[in-house]
């Protein structure tokens, strides 16, 4: 599954998702944001494997927010991931 | 008041390119004094944003056919043709504590020595976040960044002249459907030095040199030996390897 969007004032940025027993099996986050330090991405990454598809907006938003609580995101928002992933996975 | 570098007008391979940054980011890292470089690509080429997947943003064929170089960046951002005529690119490379520590400032600072080189060229341009400069409502130059150990690294291109259908027969477009739109949509939103004004590469440089320059103290003197030769090595390890390039 994927999806890609030009952020309203931000940047491009494509999720590229597999799913598998209902949980998040594989995913790629692309595009042309900024993401400091930019090795966060794969920590980013990582942090979705596992989650169940029907994860609610709040517990994923601060799944993220955890894993970025050093990292700073430019482009993009936390909430805009969690609303591409809620709309990809659907 | 700090002491600058200032590493003159030189044209590398993208690779190279990318290992000098890098190189000059560890000894600025290390105490080295804060830098800015000029160079320029030989050959032309392609560079990615760190995030970017390379098979979605290059025309691998074209590249290998045109005899254009890929390579992805440090830094975040989009996929840029550097035509080696057709563009400077500038790299600044200093401790983080010279600059604002909010991002877009710390953009807007730096984009702000271009905007006065233009001025001096007698070409209006502002910034517009997050990260291009604009001349009359068209992007002129884009930039990127990236902070490490404590070291800010900004690199960007300003456009001298463009050709936007070669790029385009470089860089892939998100619906091939629509390509021609695409293309003659960046037509109208991109501009270059010359189609704003009659001026060669070389006054576009020297205004660069003294846009950059204004109220530094700086000495100029050329990438060292060793410099070169560790940039080199790192050229061959890290940024042509298909692992970097391919890694997204």
């Amino acid at each position: 599954m994927r999806i890609t969007e030009k952020i309203s004032n931000g940047k491009l940025v494509t999720l590229i998702v597999s799913v598998s027993n209902d949980r998040v099996d594989n995913i790629r986050i692309t595009g042309d944001f900024f993401l400091y330090p930019e090795e966060s991405i794969t920590a980013l990454e990582s942090n979705f494997l596992g989650i169940p598809v029907s994860i609610s907006d709040a517990e994923l938003s601060n799944k993220i927010s955890e894993v970025l609580k050093n990292s700073t995101l430019i482009g993009l928002t936390i909430e805009d991931l969690v609303r591409l992933f809620k709309k990809v996975v659907q | 008041m700090n002491n600058w570098r200032i590493i003159p007008l030189q044209e590398f391979d993208g690779f190279t390119n990318m290992a000098i940054d890098e190189v000059l980011s560890t000894s600025i890292a290390n105490g080295g004094p804060p830098t800015i470089r000029f160079y320029s690509w030989k050959p032309s080429a392609v560079s990615i944003g760190y995030f970017q997947a390379i098979n979605d943003e290059v025309n691998l064929d074209g590249c290998k056919s045109n005899l254009v170089d890929v390579v992805r960046r440090r830094t975040g951002g989009g996929a840029v043709y550097h035509d080696q005529f057709g563009e400077i690119t500038y790299s600044v490379i200093g401790k983080q504590e010279l600059f604002p520590c909010d991002i877009i400032a710390s953009y807007k600072l730096i984009c702000s020595w271009i905007i006065d080189s233009l001025g001096l060229l007698d070409i209006p341009a502002e910034f517009k976040p997050i990260n291009d400069i604009i001349t009359n409502g068209k992007k002129i130059s884009g930039n990127a960044q990236t902070r490490r150990n404590g070291v800010l690294l900004q690199h960007g291109t300003i456009l001298h002249s463009v050709d936007v259908d070669k790029m385009f027969s470089l860089l892939k477009v998100s619906d091939e459907k629509i390509k021609d739109k695409i293309i003659a949509n960046v037509k109208e939103r991109v501009t270059s030095v010359v189609q704003q004004k009659e001026i060669s590469r070389g006054a576009l440089y020297q205004a660069l040199l003294d846009g950059f320059t204004k109220d530094k103290d700086y000495i100029t003197n050329q990438l060292s030996d060793s410099e070169l030769s560790t940039a080199k090595e790192l050229a061959i390890s890290r940024y042509a390897t298909k692992e970097w390039n391919f890694m997204r």
